[in-house]
């Protein structure tokens, strides 16, 4: 990185003077790099910031700030935090209680059953009930249902569409009361529909609701997490209305993520439930991402543990842990076949199953007090939020700017640029040898240095210890001493912009609600010298700022 | 290249014969196997009715004493899969229901007791690949192959039931289960609580 060259071909600005000439030229400034990172014509760029926000999660994501997920130590949820568990069935389970795929109403019924016992909070089946029923069954279902709702917990189904459930025939069923049982009294349909990115198909944001563009907002099927998490609310319709107002229709939530696993889940996992991608061991091996996640970020609980002691004894011989994982919790059951292609692909790029996608949106709402990351594009009135970025990158290039005018005033050679005394050692050097032989060389060894990336490692270490080596050795004590001040300088510009990062992706996220793809790209600002690929901008607003002065004056004389 | 789809055929029908004929449970095999009560936290029992040709369907809940109001052990009278026992019961959710069933997981036996009280869990895991038409073809799960922080993986097949060669890993809890105090314990039959 090198300091762009001085100004002073450039006829004397005017305006751009002292402390109001800063305030300007970094605004200028700061206006271009918003541009920039905001410049996405192919869509090339927004891809790489969902990437930086997937290493973002993979990375920090099981820290507090990032994620704040329920304390390991805390045995039972509290109503304010409740905990969200996911429950499996699989082949085995069904085969315990003599069933099979597809998954009938009568092992719903058994399933809502046993569960009652637990007195969940709400409960969640991410089963498509489109599999023929006798009216019996359906009956036996939905007393099930009536039942955990006469208990305090509500039973929520998957669907399609708002009237899919219409279609459950349970004949003349009442419940022990004698009281009819309708369909719409004890089951609340909700939206399963899965968003993805489009560039790379990843599952990163969830829905609100699932609506059409002609429908106006609010007016969807609601989205299981949010309709669930509402409905827990003290004020379910001024949540509901809150979450969904203003949205377009494909609007979403950003799901944060961790890569750790939940505690609860060592129990049947084979890897370990606490281990965190280290960066340091990406960037040197080149594996950015977890290979697989064998162990979610939410607690889960076998159906067939539930089903059958012996698969799991460990819940405590009174089921204790059982009771303490349960209840008050919010229960997401799904299925674990293999093949059934119920699938989604995490912000860390592994699979789980489809399932999960509900159940870490829900998490995520409790996380986040009901005010889940949303990005700019998402909101309404999105310049408010581009001002914000204005305003960080304002700020970034006015320390940009100050570190590059101090360094300039006191003369300061640059802390990574060449010194002149380098650059003429150099310059002997290859002078020695004919133009073509020195090109041809370079030539050859820029292609081997493309072609075989281990070579660029090596290069870029050798590069950079002769290019020390030579200023130590040719430098003057001088030199080096201004190297040193050039350099200390350097730093605390890049400690002040970096406080400034870490106070913007504070407010950003934890007041904006902006995810990490909003914010990320102000790292990449903090390192000063991005600024200095977009100071042309500066003298070419000096040159007219001169110009203006030049037209000004003559009018001021007369 | 028939010869080969109808070997991996065989093969995968040998596979899911095997898992269908797994021999049944402890708590299906143990003679004079006696309900002693329930840990469902005072909690009703959910009971089903139905049997192993008709399926299962939810019947009602009741609490232990209404079962077994005098605190008896009840006989087992049926098993299914280790999953569900039946109790000599016929009336406690209504007329028809015929003998009433209860969850495993909700009552103690005397095979429980038999077992003691070791703490394990068998290794699940999640199906994330993308296969076709390969529902009965059946992975094993390969055993923990470092200890946790709360110790030594019991042997495959140590645990659950008896033919299955799914590993049991031991519970990342860190202390063994305490013995359960008298007001939680299921009381002895003609015991009172």
């Amino acid at each position: 990185m090198t300091d762009p060259a001085p100004a002073s071909a450039a006829p004397p600005a005017v305006t751009f003077r002292g402390k109001k000439g800063i305030v300007l030229e970094s605004l200028l400034l700061a206006s271009v790099a918003l541009f920039f990172l905001n410049f996405n014509p192919l869509g090339a760029l927004a891809v790489g910031h969902r990437y930086s926000q997937d290493l973002v999660y993979a990375w920090f994501g099981h820290q507090g700030w990032l994620y704040p997920r329920i304390p390991s130590n805390q045995q039972r949820a509290s109503p304010e935090r409740p905990r969200v568990v996911v429950m499996l069935i699989d082949d085995a389970a069904l085969a315990l209680r003599g069933a099979h795929w597809p998954v009938s109403l009568d092992f719903h019924a058994q399933m809502l059953a046993e569960l009652e016992v637990l007195k969940p909070r709400a409960i969640m089946l991410d089963f498509l009930l489109m599999d023929a029923a006798s009216p019996a069954s359906t009956c036996n279902f939905l007393s099930e249902a009536a039942r955990l709702r006469d208990g305090g917990a509500a039973t929520y189904v998957a669907v399609t569409r708002p009237d899919e459930l219409d279609g459950l025939d349970a004949g003349d069923c009442r419940d022990g009361a004698g009281h009819a049982l309708k369909v719409r009294d004890v089951l609340r349909p909700v939206s399963v529909r899965l968003q993805v990115d489009s560039t790379d198909f990843v599952n990163r944001r969830y829905p609100f609701e699932d609506r059409t563009d002609e429908q106006a907002p609010g007016t969807g099927l609601a989205s299981a997490a949010v309709r669930m998490y509402c409905d827990a609310h003290t004020d379910p319709a001024g949540c509901s209305e809150r979450l969904r107002r203003g949205r377009a229709a494909g609007a979403g939530f950003e799901l944060a993520w961790s890569p750790a696993g939940d505690e609860f889940n060592q129990r049947w996992s084979q890897a370990r439930c606490d281990a965190i991608p280290s960066p340091t061991h990406a960037i040197i091996f080149k594996k950015a991402l977890p290979a697989e996640t064998l162990c979610p970020p939410i607690a889960t609980l076998f159906a067939t543990s539930l089903l059958d002691p012996s698969e799991d004894s460990s819940l405590g011989l009174r089921n204790e842990e059982l009771f303490d994982l349960m209840e008050g919790s919010f229960v997401f059951v799904g299925g674990n076949f293999r093949g059934a292609g119920d699938l989604m692909t995490t912000p860390l790029h592994t699979r789980l199953p489809g399932v999960y996608y509900h159940a870490v949106a829900l998490d995520n709402l409790f996380a986040f007090d009901g005010h889940p990351k949303v990005r700019k594009e998402f909101r309404s009135l999105r310049i408010r939020y581009y001002l914000f970025d204005l305003g960080v990158l304002w700020l970034l290039a006015a320390i940009y700017l100050w570190r590059q005018n101090w360094a300039s005033g006191g003369q300061i050679t640059a802390p990574f640029a060449l010194s002149a005394s380098a650059r003429a050692w150099i310059a002997d050097l290859v002078g020695n040898l004919p133009t073509t032989l020195w090109v041809v060389s370079a030539a050859v060894a820029l292609l081997c240095l493309a072609a075989f990336p281990v070579l660029q490692s090596i290069g870029v270490v050798v590069v950079v210890l002769a290019l020390v080596g030579l200023e130590v050795r040719i430098g003057t004590q001088r030199d080096l001493a201004d190297r040193l001040k050039s350099f200390v300088l350097y730093v605390a510009a890049l400690v002040l912009s970096l406080a400034v990062v870490a106070l913007a992706i504070w407010v950003g996220y934890r007041w904006l609600s902006l995810p990490p793809v909003d914010w990320v790209g102000y790292l990449s600002f903090a390192a000063v010298g991005f600024f200095v690929a977009h100071t042309a901008i500066l003298e070419f607003a000096r040159r007219i700022d001169a110009i203006h002065g030049a037209h000004r004056a003559p009018k001021a004389s007369s | 290249m028939r010869a080969l789809a109808l070997a991996f055929a065989m093969a995968l029908s040998f596979v899911g014969t095997v898992r269908a004929a797994d021999p049944p449970a402890d708590v299906c095999v143990m003679l004079n196997n006696r309900v002693l009560g329930p840990r469902t936290e005072n909690r009703p029992l959910p009971l089903l009715k139905g049997d192993v040709e008709h399926g299962f369907t939810p019947a009602c809940s009741v609490a232990w004493n209404a079962l077994s109001p005098k605190n008896d052990a009840l006989p087992v009278e049926g098993c299914f899969r280790g999953s569900l026992l039946q109790i000599p019961n016929d009336s406690a959710c209504g007329t028809g229901t015929g003998k009433l069933w209860v969850g495993t997981r909700w009552v103690v036996t005397s095979a429980d007791l038999a077992k003691g009280t070791e703490r394990a869990a068998v290794c699940q895991q999640l199906e994330t690949g993308a296969w076709a038409g390969t529902r009965a073809f059946s992975f094993e799960c390969k055993p923990r192959a470092r200890d946790l922080d709360t110790g030594a993986t019991a042997p495959a097949g140590s645990q659950g039931r008896a033919a299955d060669t799914r590993a049991v890993s031991a519970a990342a809890v860190p202390a063994p289960a305490a013995a359960p105090s008298k007001s939680d314990t299921p009381a002895a039959p003609n015991e009172p609580k």
